[in-house]
């Protein structure tokens, strides 16, 4: 199957790949897999001060459109605030990167990374949340 | 997929049908009618009550392969060589749902995916992701491990450790489902489809350097 010159380019230049400290509490992590196809996916994002996301890592075992949506959505996701990263649509992933309708699927793990990793990160705090958004 | 789930249902419900020949009442999931002994199309019956076996994730290969092939005789295209082209295309798509029911038990994954769609707890198919962080957490390791194994032996030794696991896995299956605890056991197939994942990948890999 042909791959868009987009996924290409992501696939051969992903971008931001790497691990932040998990355990860190300006770091959320989020890891979801598609058991249909047996790939995996660790997206993580590091909150700043002022409740932006500042830096985002991913790390993903799976086909070449699963890659390039990370790596997308990490480029996305940065400079956003939370509840901005966590209302990006899987859709809008797999539009910007012409993504053809069987591999739409491979889009779904990117947008349930980052409301993972949004997630991750607010259940470490839960007063803070509130208090900074 | 709403089939009620029962953990004895040998042969499936009885239901009796009229037999498109004589019009006589004949079995559900015969294969042919009492009455006048004219093949009968397959019927709604699930893979299971197919070959006649026990709905349950405990069976061996030998007794499926007994079971497949003393049906898959009866509609051989021999036997209806001289009988009616209906007759004959009756037995054909007998054979062919046969086929299908075998496909789907004879690999203990795809016995237990099945059995799971049918217990009504089916694993996550086609655009739906799961997040339990310890599965995920040991697939990711293993992954890495492969990623970074930078010698043959390296390779054959993440890949003989994936083998290892999935007969553990296999066997806490099998227990799950003796235990009708199916939860537990949609956990283990899903890990079961992971690691066979990972041993597919290891594979690639070392096809990749003899190439
Ligand atoms: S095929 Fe698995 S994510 Fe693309
Ligand atoms: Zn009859």
């Amino acid at each position: 199957m042909a791959y868009s010159d987009k996924v290409v380019d992501h696939y051969e230049n992903p971008r931001n790949v790497g691990t932040l400290d998990k355990s860190a509490n300006d770091v959320g992590t989020g890891l979801v897999g598609a058991p249909a196809c047996g790939d995996v996916m660790k997206l993580q994002i590091k909150v700043g001060a002022g409740g932006l996301i500042e830096d985002a890592k991913f790390k993903t075992f799976g086909c070449g459109s699963a890659i390039a949506s990370s790596s997308l959505a990490t480029e996305w996701i940065k400079g956003k605030t939370l509840e901005e990263a966590a209302s990006i649509r899987n859709t809008e992933i797999a539009q910007h990167l012409s993504l053809p309708p069987v591999k739409i699927h491979c889009s779904v793990l990117a947008e349930d990374a980052i409301k993972a990793a949004v997630a991750d990160y607010r259940a470490k705090q839960p007063k803070a949340s509130e208090a900074a958004e | 997929m709403a089939t009620p789930f029962t953990d004895t249902a040998p042969g499936g419900a009885h239901s009796i049908r009229p037999c498109w020949s004589c019009r006589g009442p004949a079995a559900g999931d015969a294969a042919f009618c009492e009455t006048c002994g004219v093949i009968q199309p397959p019927g709604q019956e699930d893979h299971f009550a197919r070959l006649g076996l026990e709905r349950r994730f405990d069976l061996d290969a030998g007794t499926i392969d007994r079971a497949y092939f003393a049906r898959q005789r009866q509609v051989h295209p021999d036997r209806f060589a001289r009988r009616a082209p209906r007759e004959a295309a009756i037995a054909e798509s007998r054979s062919v749902s046969l086929n299908a029911a075998y496909q789907t038990l004879r690999d203990p994954l795809r016995r237990a995916t099945y059995l799971l769609e049918l217990a009504g707890h089916p694993i996550a198919g086609d655009g739906k992701t799961i997040a339990d962080p310890e599965l995920l957490a040991e697939v990711m390791e293993r992954r890495e491990a492969l990623a970074e194994a930078d010698s043959p032996e390296a390779v054959a030794a993440v890949a003989a450790d994936a083998r290892h696991e999935r007969v553990s896995a296999e066997a806490a299956l099998g227990a799950a489902f003796a235990a009708g605890d199916y939860p537990a056991a949609r956990r283990h197939a899903t890990r079961l489809r992971y690691l066979g994942r990972l041993a597919e990948e290891a594979r690639r890999r070392s096809a990749m350097r003899a190439a």
